[in-house]
Protein backbone atom coordinates (compact mmCIF):
# COMPACT_ATOMS: atom_id res chain seq x y z
CA UNK A 1 0.00 0.00 0.00
CA UNK A 2 3.02 2.32 0.31
CA UNK A 3 3.56 1.59 -3.34
CA UNK A 4 0.99 4.12 -4.58
CA UNK A 5 3.45 6.79 -5.77
CA UNK A 6 5.17 4.19 -7.92
CA UNK A 7 1.80 3.15 -9.25
CA UNK A 8 0.94 6.70 -10.24
CA UNK A 9 4.21 7.08 -12.06
CA UNK A 10 3.63 4.09 -14.29
CA UNK A 11 2.55 4.74 -17.86
CA UNK A 12 -0.72 3.19 -18.90
CA UNK A 13 -1.02 3.64 -22.62
CA UNK A 14 -4.52 2.23 -22.85
CA UNK A 15 -5.95 4.44 -20.16
CA UNK A 16 -8.82 6.70 -21.22
CA UNK A 17 -7.66 10.26 -20.85
CA UNK A 18 -10.51 11.75 -18.89
CA UNK A 19 -8.32 14.29 -17.12
CA UNK A 20 -5.18 16.14 -18.27
CA UNK A 21 -2.09 14.10 -17.58
CA UNK A 22 0.36 15.48 -15.05
CA UNK A 23 3.96 16.03 -16.23
CA UNK A 24 6.07 13.03 -15.51
CA UNK A 25 8.37 14.59 -12.97
CA UNK A 26 5.72 15.73 -10.51
CA UNK A 27 4.46 13.25 -7.97
CA UNK A 28 1.61 14.70 -6.05
CA UNK A 29 1.48 12.43 -3.06
CA UNK A 30 -1.27 14.37 -1.34
CA UNK A 31 -3.82 13.24 -3.92
CA UNK A 32 -2.87 9.62 -3.52
CA UNK A 33 -5.96 8.19 -5.10
CA UNK A 34 -5.86 4.79 -6.69
CA UNK A 35 -7.43 5.43 -10.02
CA UNK A 36 -10.25 2.90 -10.37
CA UNK A 37 -9.72 2.53 -14.06
CA UNK A 38 -6.05 1.74 -13.77
CA UNK A 39 -5.31 -1.37 -15.83
CA UNK A 40 -8.70 -1.19 -17.50
CA UNK A 41 -8.69 -2.69 -20.95
CA UNK A 42 -11.10 -2.24 -23.76
CA UNK A 43 -12.97 -5.44 -24.54
CA UNK A 44 -12.01 -6.94 -27.86
CA UNK A 45 -12.09 -10.22 -29.67
CA UNK A 46 -9.02 -11.79 -31.15
CA UNK A 47 -8.90 -11.43 -34.90
CA UNK A 48 -7.03 -14.68 -35.43
CA UNK A 49 -5.03 -17.34 -33.67
CA UNK A 50 -1.89 -15.30 -34.12
CA UNK A 51 -3.53 -12.34 -32.44
CA UNK A 52 -4.76 -14.55 -29.63
CA UNK A 53 -1.30 -16.03 -29.14
CA UNK A 54 0.19 -12.58 -28.87
CA UNK A 55 -2.41 -11.49 -26.35
CA UNK A 56 -1.86 -14.62 -24.29
CA UNK A 57 1.89 -14.08 -24.23
CA UNK A 58 1.52 -10.41 -23.27
CA UNK A 59 -0.87 -11.38 -20.50
CA UNK A 60 1.54 -14.03 -19.25
CA UNK A 61 4.42 -11.62 -19.25
CA UNK A 62 2.38 -9.06 -17.33
CA UNK A 63 1.56 -11.63 -14.70
CA UNK A 64 5.09 -12.89 -14.30
CA UNK A 65 6.45 -9.37 -14.14
CA UNK A 66 4.02 -8.52 -11.39
CA UNK A 67 4.86 -11.50 -9.14
CA UNK A 68 7.21 -9.64 -6.75
CA UNK A 69 4.68 -6.87 -6.37
CA UNK A 70 1.92 -9.33 -5.55
CA UNK A 71 4.13 -10.99 -2.97
CA UNK A 72 4.79 -7.69 -1.32
CA UNK A 73 1.26 -6.35 -1.50
CA UNK A 74 -0.40 -9.36 0.05
CA UNK A 75 2.51 -10.37 2.30
CA UNK A 76 2.59 -13.88 0.96
CA UNK A 77 4.80 -16.36 2.80
CA UNK A 78 6.20 -17.96 -0.29
CA UNK A 79 9.01 -17.19 -2.69
CA UNK A 80 8.35 -15.32 -5.89
CA UNK A 81 9.19 -18.46 -7.83
CA UNK A 82 6.27 -20.27 -6.24
CA UNK A 83 3.92 -17.50 -7.34
CA UNK A 84 5.31 -17.65 -10.85
CA UNK A 85 4.91 -21.41 -10.91
CA UNK A 86 1.30 -21.03 -9.96
CA UNK A 87 0.76 -18.48 -12.74
CA UNK A 88 2.35 -20.85 -15.21
CA UNK A 89 0.18 -23.66 -13.94
CA UNK A 90 -2.99 -21.64 -14.48
CA UNK A 91 -1.97 -20.79 -18.01
CA UNK A 92 -1.04 -24.40 -18.78
CA UNK A 93 -4.42 -25.57 -17.60
CA UNK A 94 -5.93 -24.02 -20.72
CA UNK A 95 -3.18 -24.78 -23.17
CA UNK A 96 -5.19 -27.04 -25.43
CA UNK A 97 -8.29 -24.95 -25.94
CA UNK A 98 -9.39 -25.35 -29.53
CA UNK A 99 -11.89 -22.52 -29.99
CA UNK A 100 -10.98 -18.89 -30.46
CA UNK A 101 -14.00 -17.55 -28.61
CA UNK A 102 -13.12 -19.62 -25.58
CA UNK A 103 -9.63 -18.18 -25.66
CA UNK A 104 -11.14 -14.69 -25.76
CA UNK A 105 -13.19 -15.34 -22.65
CA UNK A 106 -10.21 -16.84 -20.86
CA UNK A 107 -8.12 -13.80 -21.76
CA UNK A 108 -10.79 -11.55 -20.40
CA UNK A 109 -10.92 -13.51 -17.16
CA UNK A 110 -7.16 -13.46 -16.87
CA UNK A 111 -7.04 -9.72 -17.25
CA UNK A 112 -9.89 -9.28 -14.82
CA UNK A 113 -7.97 -11.23 -12.19
CA UNK A 114 -4.85 -9.25 -13.00
CA UNK A 115 -6.59 -5.94 -12.53
CA UNK A 116 -8.26 -7.01 -9.32
CA UNK A 117 -5.03 -8.33 -7.89
CA UNK A 118 -2.83 -5.40 -8.73
CA UNK A 119 -5.33 -2.77 -7.73
CA UNK A 120 -5.51 -4.39 -4.32
CA UNK A 121 -9.19 -5.06 -4.68
CA UNK A 122 -8.63 -8.62 -3.55
CA UNK A 123 -7.84 -9.76 -0.06
CA UNK A 124 -5.37 -12.34 1.13
CA UNK A 125 -8.04 -14.99 1.21
CA UNK A 126 -8.86 -14.49 -2.46
CA UNK A 127 -5.25 -14.74 -3.51
CA UNK A 128 -4.66 -17.82 -1.37
CA UNK A 129 -7.50 -19.65 -3.10
CA UNK A 130 -5.04 -20.39 -5.85
CA UNK A 131 -2.67 -22.05 -3.39
CA UNK A 132 -5.14 -24.21 -1.56
CA UNK A 133 -3.97 -27.40 -3.25
CA UNK A 134 -0.50 -26.92 -1.81
CA UNK A 135 -1.42 -25.70 1.62
CA UNK A 136 -4.48 -27.66 2.69
CA UNK A 137 -4.04 -31.42 3.19
CA UNK A 138 -7.77 -31.95 2.82
CA UNK A 139 -7.75 -30.59 -0.72
CA UNK A 140 -5.93 -33.55 -2.16
CA UNK A 141 -7.30 -36.26 -4.33
CA UNK A 142 -6.19 -39.80 -3.51
CA UNK A 143 -3.18 -41.09 -5.41
CA UNK A 144 -4.49 -44.48 -6.39
CA UNK A 145 -7.39 -46.83 -6.09
CA UNK A 146 -6.55 -48.28 -2.69
CA UNK A 147 -6.22 -44.91 -1.04
CA UNK A 148 -9.49 -43.80 -2.58
CA UNK A 149 -11.15 -46.98 -1.46
CA UNK A 150 -10.00 -46.51 2.12
CA UNK A 151 -11.25 -42.95 2.12
CA UNK A 152 -14.56 -44.03 0.68
CA UNK A 153 -14.60 -42.00 -2.50
CA UNK A 154 -15.74 -43.60 -5.71
CA UNK B 1 -39.56 -50.94 -15.65
CA UNK B 2 -38.26 -48.02 -17.61
CA UNK B 3 -35.66 -48.99 -20.09
CA UNK B 4 -32.41 -47.54 -19.00
CA UNK B 5 -30.23 -46.34 -21.83
CA UNK B 6 -26.71 -45.90 -20.65
CA UNK B 7 -25.39 -43.38 -23.09
CA UNK B 8 -21.63 -43.20 -23.04
CA UNK B 9 -21.43 -39.48 -23.32
CA UNK B 10 -17.75 -39.46 -24.06
CA UNK B 11 -17.36 -42.35 -26.41
CA UNK B 12 -16.34 -39.87 -29.07
CA UNK B 13 -13.74 -38.35 -26.87
CA UNK B 14 -10.38 -39.88 -26.62
CA UNK B 15 -9.61 -42.44 -23.99
CA UNK B 16 -5.93 -41.90 -24.53
CA UNK B 17 -5.80 -38.19 -23.91
CA UNK B 18 -3.11 -37.58 -21.32
CA UNK B 19 -3.88 -35.79 -18.11
CA UNK B 20 -2.82 -32.27 -17.27
CA UNK B 21 0.25 -33.28 -15.32
CA UNK B 22 1.60 -35.65 -17.91
CA UNK B 23 0.67 -33.74 -20.98
CA UNK B 24 3.24 -33.17 -23.67
CA UNK B 25 2.60 -31.16 -26.82
CA UNK B 26 1.84 -34.02 -29.16
CA UNK B 27 1.53 -34.29 -32.88
CA UNK B 28 -1.56 -32.66 -34.27
CA UNK B 29 -4.03 -35.17 -35.52
CA UNK B 30 -7.06 -33.43 -36.95
CA UNK B 31 -10.39 -34.82 -37.84
CA UNK B 32 -10.92 -34.64 -41.57
CA UNK B 33 -14.09 -33.29 -43.06
CA UNK B 34 -15.92 -30.30 -41.70
CA UNK B 35 -12.98 -28.89 -39.83
CA UNK B 36 -10.86 -28.47 -42.92
CA UNK B 37 -11.54 -24.76 -43.34
CA UNK B 38 -10.80 -23.83 -39.72
CA UNK B 39 -7.39 -22.15 -39.51
CA UNK B 40 -4.94 -24.28 -37.62
CA UNK B 41 -4.13 -22.94 -34.19
CA UNK B 42 -0.43 -22.41 -33.52
CA UNK B 43 -0.82 -23.93 -30.07
CA UNK B 44 -0.42 -27.69 -30.51
CA UNK B 45 -3.47 -29.77 -29.70
CA UNK B 46 -3.31 -33.22 -28.24
CA UNK B 47 -4.23 -36.02 -30.57
CA UNK B 48 -7.97 -36.37 -30.63
CA UNK B 49 -8.96 -39.80 -31.79
CA UNK B 50 -12.33 -39.83 -33.51
CA UNK B 51 -14.28 -42.93 -32.65
CA UNK B 52 -17.21 -44.29 -34.55
CA UNK B 53 -20.39 -43.40 -32.69
CA UNK B 54 -21.61 -46.47 -30.85
CA UNK B 55 -25.25 -47.38 -30.57
CA UNK B 56 -26.98 -46.49 -27.40
CA UNK B 57 -27.60 -50.01 -26.18
CA UNK B 58 -24.08 -51.35 -26.69
CA UNK B 59 -21.27 -50.20 -24.47
CA UNK B 60 -17.89 -50.22 -26.12
CA UNK B 61 -15.08 -51.38 -23.87
CA UNK B 62 -13.45 -47.99 -24.03
CA UNK B 63 -16.52 -46.24 -22.64
CA UNK B 64 -16.70 -48.44 -19.59
CA UNK B 65 -12.97 -48.11 -19.19
CA UNK B 66 -13.34 -44.37 -19.07
CA UNK B 67 -16.09 -44.62 -16.52
CA UNK B 68 -14.42 -47.14 -14.25
CA UNK B 69 -10.98 -45.63 -14.37
CA UNK B 70 -10.95 -42.43 -12.43
CA UNK B 71 -8.17 -40.08 -13.29
CA UNK B 72 -6.20 -39.46 -10.13
CA UNK B 73 -3.97 -36.81 -11.67
CA UNK B 74 -6.69 -34.35 -12.45
CA UNK B 75 -5.93 -30.74 -11.58
CA UNK B 76 -7.32 -29.86 -8.20
CA UNK B 77 -9.11 -26.58 -7.65
CA UNK B 78 -9.85 -24.70 -4.48
CA UNK B 79 -13.14 -26.46 -3.91
CA UNK B 80 -11.79 -30.00 -3.80
CA UNK B 81 -12.54 -31.62 -0.47
CA UNK B 82 -12.62 -34.95 1.29
CA UNK B 83 -15.93 -35.74 -0.33
CA UNK B 84 -15.13 -34.85 -3.92
CA UNK B 85 -15.48 -37.75 -6.30
CA UNK B 86 -12.70 -38.29 -8.78
CA UNK B 87 -13.54 -37.50 -12.39
CA UNK B 88 -12.75 -39.86 -15.20
CA UNK B 89 -11.88 -37.01 -17.49
CA UNK B 90 -12.10 -33.26 -17.22
CA UNK B 91 -13.12 -31.03 -20.05
CA UNK B 92 -10.30 -28.75 -21.11
CA UNK B 93 -11.54 -27.08 -24.24
CA UNK B 94 -9.71 -29.29 -26.71
CA UNK B 95 -12.76 -31.36 -27.64
CA UNK B 96 -13.63 -31.22 -31.33
CA UNK B 97 -16.90 -29.73 -32.48
CA UNK B 98 -18.79 -26.50 -32.06
CA UNK B 99 -20.01 -27.11 -28.50
CA UNK B 100 -19.04 -24.30 -26.18
CA UNK B 101 -16.74 -25.75 -23.51
CA UNK B 102 -18.74 -24.24 -20.71
CA UNK B 103 -17.04 -26.41 -18.12
CA UNK B 104 -13.82 -24.52 -18.81
CA UNK B 105 -15.39 -21.09 -18.70
CA UNK B 106 -18.06 -21.31 -16.06
CA UNK B 107 -15.77 -21.63 -13.08
CA UNK B 108 -17.85 -24.50 -11.74
CA UNK B 109 -16.11 -26.99 -9.44
CA UNK B 110 -14.16 -29.67 -11.26
CA UNK B 111 -15.80 -32.38 -9.17
CA UNK B 112 -19.12 -31.75 -10.91
CA UNK B 113 -17.65 -33.41 -13.95
CA UNK B 114 -17.17 -36.54 -11.90
CA UNK B 115 -20.79 -36.93 -11.00
CA UNK B 116 -23.33 -38.65 -13.16
CA UNK B 117 -26.49 -36.86 -14.08
CA UNK B 118 -29.82 -38.46 -14.90
CA UNK B 119 -32.00 -37.01 -17.66
CA UNK B 120 -35.59 -38.16 -17.45
CA UNK B 121 -39.16 -37.12 -17.69
CA UNK B 122 -40.82 -36.99 -14.28
CA UNK B 123 -43.58 -39.55 -14.04
CA UNK B 124 -47.19 -38.55 -13.78
CA UNK B 125 -48.70 -39.30 -10.38
CA UNK B 126 -51.15 -42.20 -10.41
CA UNK B 127 -54.25 -40.08 -10.24
CA UNK B 128 -57.04 -39.43 -12.64
CA UNK B 129 -55.90 -35.84 -13.25
CA UNK B 130 -54.45 -34.75 -16.56
CA UNK B 131 -50.80 -35.08 -17.54
CA UNK B 132 -50.01 -31.73 -19.06
CA UNK B 133 -47.59 -30.88 -16.26
CA UNK B 134 -45.11 -33.58 -17.08
CA UNK B 135 -44.07 -32.80 -20.64
CA UNK B 136 -40.68 -31.37 -19.69
CA UNK B 137 -37.38 -33.14 -19.18
CA UNK B 138 -35.48 -32.95 -15.95
CA UNK B 139 -31.81 -33.28 -15.04
CA UNK B 140 -31.04 -34.69 -11.62
CA UNK B 141 -27.75 -35.40 -9.87
CA UNK B 142 -26.92 -38.85 -8.61
CA UNK B 143 -26.28 -39.35 -4.95
CA UNK B 144 -22.66 -39.07 -3.80
CA UNK B 145 -21.06 -42.16 -2.36
CA UNK B 146 -19.46 -40.34 0.55
CA UNK B 147 -20.82 -37.29 2.26
CA UNK B 148 -24.30 -37.50 0.93
CA UNK B 149 -25.92 -37.24 4.31
CA UNK B 150 -24.99 -37.64 7.93
CA UNK B 151 -26.48 -36.65 11.23
CA UNK B 152 -25.23 -33.50 12.89
CA UNK B 153 -23.61 -34.60 16.16
CA UNK B 154 -24.94 -31.68 18.15
CA UNK B 155 -28.58 -31.42 17.18
CA UNK B 156 -29.23 -34.44 15.04
CA UNK B 157 -30.00 -32.36 11.97
CA UNK B 158 -29.33 -33.80 8.58
CA UNK B 159 -26.05 -32.47 7.17
CA UNK B 160 -24.79 -32.98 3.69
CA UNK B 161 -21.65 -32.32 1.68
CA UNK B 162 -23.59 -32.58 -1.54
CA UNK B 163 -24.26 -29.13 -2.87
CA UNK B 164 -26.33 -30.43 -5.76
CA UNK B 165 -28.76 -32.38 -3.66
CA UNK B 166 -32.24 -31.10 -4.15
CA UNK B 167 -31.27 -29.34 -7.37
CA UNK B 168 -32.81 -30.15 -10.67
CA UNK B 169 -32.91 -28.41 -14.01
CA UNK B 170 -35.84 -28.47 -16.38
CA UNK B 171 -35.60 -28.59 -20.14
CA UNK B 172 -38.10 -28.49 -22.96
CA UNK B 173 -36.70 -31.52 -24.75
CA UNK B 174 -34.31 -34.42 -24.33
CA UNK B 175 -31.84 -32.97 -26.83
CA UNK B 176 -31.66 -29.69 -24.93
CA UNK B 177 -30.76 -31.58 -21.79
CA UNK B 178 -28.14 -33.68 -23.57
CA UNK B 179 -26.57 -30.61 -25.13
CA UNK B 180 -26.40 -28.95 -21.78
CA UNK B 181 -24.76 -31.98 -20.19
CA UNK B 182 -22.23 -32.15 -23.02
CA UNK B 183 -21.49 -28.45 -22.74
CA UNK B 184 -20.86 -28.67 -19.02
CA UNK B 185 -18.85 -31.86 -19.23
CA UNK B 186 -21.22 -33.95 -17.16
CA UNK B 187 -21.47 -37.70 -17.46
CA UNK B 188 -25.09 -38.46 -18.11
CA UNK B 189 -27.55 -41.19 -18.84
CA UNK B 190 -31.00 -40.82 -20.32
CA UNK B 191 -33.91 -42.65 -18.77
CA UNK B 192 -36.68 -43.18 -21.29
CA UNK B 193 -40.14 -42.37 -19.96
CA UNK B 194 -42.86 -44.94 -19.56
CA UNK B 195 -45.53 -43.89 -21.96
CA UNK B 196 -49.10 -44.41 -20.97
CA UNK B 197 -50.95 -46.86 -23.16
CA UNK B 198 -54.67 -46.38 -23.55
CA UNK B 199 -56.39 -49.18 -25.49
CA UNK B 200 -59.78 -48.31 -26.94
CA UNK B 201 -62.26 -50.97 -25.87
CA UNK B 202 -65.84 -51.54 -26.84
CA UNK B 203 -68.08 -53.92 -24.95
CA UNK B 204 -69.91 -54.91 -28.11
CA UNK B 205 -66.75 -56.48 -29.55
CA UNK B 206 -67.25 -59.46 -27.28
CA UNK B 207 -70.41 -60.44 -29.22
CA UNK B 208 -69.00 -60.08 -32.71
CA UNK B 209 -69.20 -63.41 -34.64
CA UNK B 210 -65.89 -65.24 -34.98
CA UNK B 211 -65.68 -68.57 -36.86
CA UNK B 212 -62.80 -69.79 -34.71
CA UNK B 213 -62.49 -70.33 -30.98
CA UNK B 214 -63.59 -67.33 -28.94
CA UNK B 215 -60.86 -65.43 -27.16
CA UNK B 216 -61.82 -63.18 -24.30
CA UNK B 217 -59.22 -60.60 -23.44
CA UNK B 218 -60.16 -58.84 -20.30
CA UNK B 219 -57.53 -56.14 -19.86
CA UNK B 220 -55.49 -55.71 -22.99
Amino acid sequence: MAKAPTTLRRQDHEHDQAEPRKPRGSQDIFTMVINPTYLAQRTRSSASWGDAKQRVLHSYRDWVRSAPEIQQMYSLNMPVSAIRTKMRQEFERHRYVAQLRTVDVLLFNSHQEFQETLNFWKQLTHVLKYFRAEEDPKAKLPQNFIQGFIEGRN
Amino acid sequence: MASLHKVAAHTMRTAARPTLSRRVPALCRHQTGAAADVPEPPIPMTGIIARAPSSQAVQTPSASMIRDNPDYNVAVDYRTSNFSPIPARVMDGSEPGETTPAAVLSGAPVELQARTVRIYRPAKPATQSGDWHHQHWRMDWDVMSKGHRWENPLMGWQSSADFMQGTHLNFKSRDDAIMFANKQGYEYFVQEPNERRIIPKAYANQFVHQPKKLKQIRTK
